[in-house]
């Protein structure tokens, strides 16, 4: 999963985006309006957390601007201002959730993935796909009851598919949400990825979970299907 | 209600009593005026009635050639009483009772006032000549007749008494009438106060908004209280908003010092990390907290500046210092930073000379405009600091080479919290406290800072404060003449 920070506090979004990659989130911080409104409608964000006071273009502009371009990414709103009226104007305006600052770190990383959860129609913390338990607290995995240990990229891509159940996920997609620019990729990585995600899911000798479709991409296969 | 004052009353009760004082004074004149004209019809009615009895006087017909009065012509009023009587005493026809009264010379006819049986009578003495035969050879006969005649004078002041009543019910009237149309007038010029207190009345601390009512600024009375009243909720608003202003940007910086502190020490806490890791957090979030440390100073130095303009007038006039010194002190002090960005900062000249400011104070004053003026210089500039005394006013400009301040800055740049260009981060901006904390020092003392562009670029501040005499106790004994 792919987050942009746009916050213009340099101290407080280097914290911001440490703790969020430390929780296995992909991240792109910008510290202003214009910059962070043109990444924004890129369009390849799962949620965007934005502060409200930022110089050349406030968030109330960024987060107008989006919705008119019709981006339907989850926006949470990081505010120091006080008062109940901006925050119903905030919300009328098309953002999802607020948090007032000083915040609880632990409660903005809580609420950005229940934000992500929510935007997929997801509603619980642990994913469940034909016999795979994904718990994306403890960001553990398990197949039949059996742990599996994967690398925190196997983990990702993992989680980023079964937020999509039945929808073909194209390397280009995954890639978009995966990384963050700061991340040297090629479209070979995910493949490597991939193959070793098969592998270790496939240790208990059961049908393959994920199907490859031939340049289109990847597939979480669904309970069933195999039969 | 007691101790109330009501112009409505005043007003009432003024014009009231005044018409009541003049209608007084015309009954007054009235009383008298009447008095006066029934008199003279009263003496006139007299003198006829007297003139009659004397045309009633007739020859007796007999041989002395006497005269006789004829009751036939004689008609006098009601409770009158007369006498006639000849030279000779003879009475030659009498009625009622006559008190004796002092007959006056023959000639003119002469008024009595006299009592008789208790009513004051009013009698006229008239002396006639009236001749018998006339047509004879000697002339006839001379009867020189005297009558005396009076009737009571109470009708005269029964009239006067009439006159009296009629204008006195008359004013009566009149003051109930006044009465109600001057209270129906007064409420009626009286509206403009009552809408002005009615719009003054919604005023509330959420609600400034003060129109004084157009009835209201039409009137010339009521125009001074209603401008005063717009121009004082104007200022009043002004300030408000000023401080409303300043508690949020305050709340709005501390906030966001406190994020930035907590974040710290929450990510340094999300997992278990090396000692490295934990020594590097650990001295980030010292500086996090460093820079909050400093927020809340200056804060709480522009709150001690600002307050202290109320009750340390006899404090401050013993604390001054060398703002030389104060000058030199702050360019040692901002050297270190001056050199990382390669400026120079220079002092073209400086004289000697002492302000009323405490020495903290002025060396945060110095330091605070000289910082300014280092953060905005390009690399590799100058700073250059020029320092003029004469006898009361020292005057300190400090110019930089840097971009200048447009004009929209320049009316807000004193202001708390305030960020000429809003893409500056806080980072370069510091606290946004600096300048404001230098006006608050100087207006303290009744100087003044300003911030202008050179003619060759860059920003010019212009600090103005007055200057204490130089010389051995001078100084001194100054101050102790200002307690």
């Amino acid at each position: 999963m792919r987050v942009l920070l746009i916050e213009d506090e340099q101290r407080l979004a280097e914290n911001i985006v440490a703790a969020l990659r430390e929780t296995g989130l992909a991240v792109d911080h910008a510290a202003e309006g214009e910059a962070g409104s043109h990444l924004a409608e890129q369009g390849v964000y799962d949620a965007i957390v934005l502060d409200l006071m930022l110089p050349g273009k406030s968030g109330q502009r960024v987060l107008q601007d989006l919705r008119q371009k019709k981006l339907h990414t989850p926006v949470l709103i990081l505010t120091a201002q006080e008062g109940k009226e901006s925050v119903v104007n905030l919300l009328n305006a098309g953002a999802d959730d607020y948090l007032g600052k000083p915040f609880d770190l632990g409660e903005l990383l809580a609420r950005i993935k229940a934000l992500i959860r929510r935007a997929k129609g997801i509603a619980t913390p642990i994913l469940v796909a034909s016999d795979l338990e994904l718990n994306t607290v403890q960001q553990t995995v398990r197949r039949r009851g059996q742990s599996l240990d994967l690398s925190p990229t196997e983990y990702r891509i993992l989680e980023y598919l079964i937020h999509r159940p039945r929808a073909v996920v194209s390397q280009q997609e995954l890639l978009e949400h995966l990384y963050d620019f700061e991340w040297e990729h090629h479209s070979n990585v995910i493949e490597a990825h991939i193959s070793n995600l098969r592998r270790k899911l496939n240790a208990a000798g059961t049908e393959p979970l994920i199907e490859t479709l031939r340049h289109r991409g990847y597939r979480l296969r669904e309970p069933g299907a195999t039969q | 209600m007691t101790g109330n004052i009501s112009i409505t009353r005043r007003l009432i009760v003024t014009v009231l009593v005044l018409e009541l004082l003049s209608a007084i004074a015309l009954i007054v004149v009235v009383a008298f005026h009447e008095r006066h004209v029934q008199l003279r019809a009263f003496d006139a009615s007299l003198v006829a009635t007297a003139e009659m009895l004397v045309g009633a006087v007739q020859d007796a017909e007999d041989e002395a050639d006497n005269v006789m009065l004829d009751p036939q012509e004689v008609q006098i009023g009601k409770d009158a009483a007369f006498r006639v009587e000849d030279e000779r005493g003879r009475l030659l026809g009498s009625e009622g009772e006559l008190p004796r009264l002092e007959m006056s010379a023959p000639g003119a006819p002469a008024f009595r006032n006299v009592d008789v049986r208790g009513r004051a009578y009013r009698f006229l003495v008239l002396h006639r000549l009236r001749i018998v035969d006339p047509g004879n050879p000697d002339g006839g006969v001379r009867h020189t007749i005297t009558v005396v005649y009076g009737t009571p004078v109470g009708h005269v002041w029964h009239e006067v008494l009439e006159a009296i009543r009629f204008y006195a019910i008359a004013t009566v009237i009149l003051l109930g009438v006044t009465a109600a149309l001057m209270i129906w007038l007064v409420r009626k010029g009286l509206a403009p106060i009552y809408e002005l207190a009615y719009e003054a009345e919604r005023i509330s601390s959420s609600d400034w908004r003060f129109d004084a009512p157009a009835r209201a600024k039409k009137t010339v009375e009521l125009q001074p209280l209603a401008l005063a009243l717009e121009a004082a909720l104007a200022r009043l608003q002004r300030s408000f908003e000023q401080q409303r202003r300043f508690t949020n940007d305050a709340a709005h910086e501390l906030k966001t010092d406190v994020a930035i502190v907590k974040s710290s020490l929450q990510l340094l806490s999300m997992r278990k990390r090396t000692i490295e890791e934990y020594i590097r957090g650990l001295t980030l979030s010292l500086d996090d907290f460093t820079r909050l440390e400093s927020t809340v100073q200056k804060m709480l130095t522009l709150a001690r500046l600002e307050q202290r303009t109320d009750n340390d007038s006899s404090g401050a006039a013993l604390r001054s210092c060398s703002l030389r010194d104060a000058i030199e002190d702050s360019v040692s002090q901002i050297r270190a930073f001056a050199e990382l960005k390669v400026i120079e900062v220079q002092i073209e000249s400086a004289a000697e000379a002492r302000v009323p400011i405490d020495s903290r104070d002025a060396f945060l004053l110095c330091s605070n405009i000289l910082l300014n003026a280092v953060q905005h210089s390009p690399d590799g500039s100058t700073v250059a600091i020029t320092m003029t005394v004469n006898e009361r006013t020292v005057w300190l400009t400090v110019k930089d080479q840097g971009e200048g301040i447009s004009d929209q800055d320049r009316l807000h740049i004193f202001e708390p919290f305030y960020r000429g260009d809003p893409s500056r981060s806080r980072k370069s901006g510091g606290t946004g406290l600096g300048l404001s904390i230098c006006r608050a020092i100087c207006e303290h003392v009744g100087g003044t800072i300003e911030i202008t562009n050179g003619t060759s670029g860059g920003a010019i501040v212009t600090v103005t404060l007055p200057a204490e005499a130089l010389g051995d106790g001078s100084g001194l004994s100054a101050s102790l003449k200002a307690q």
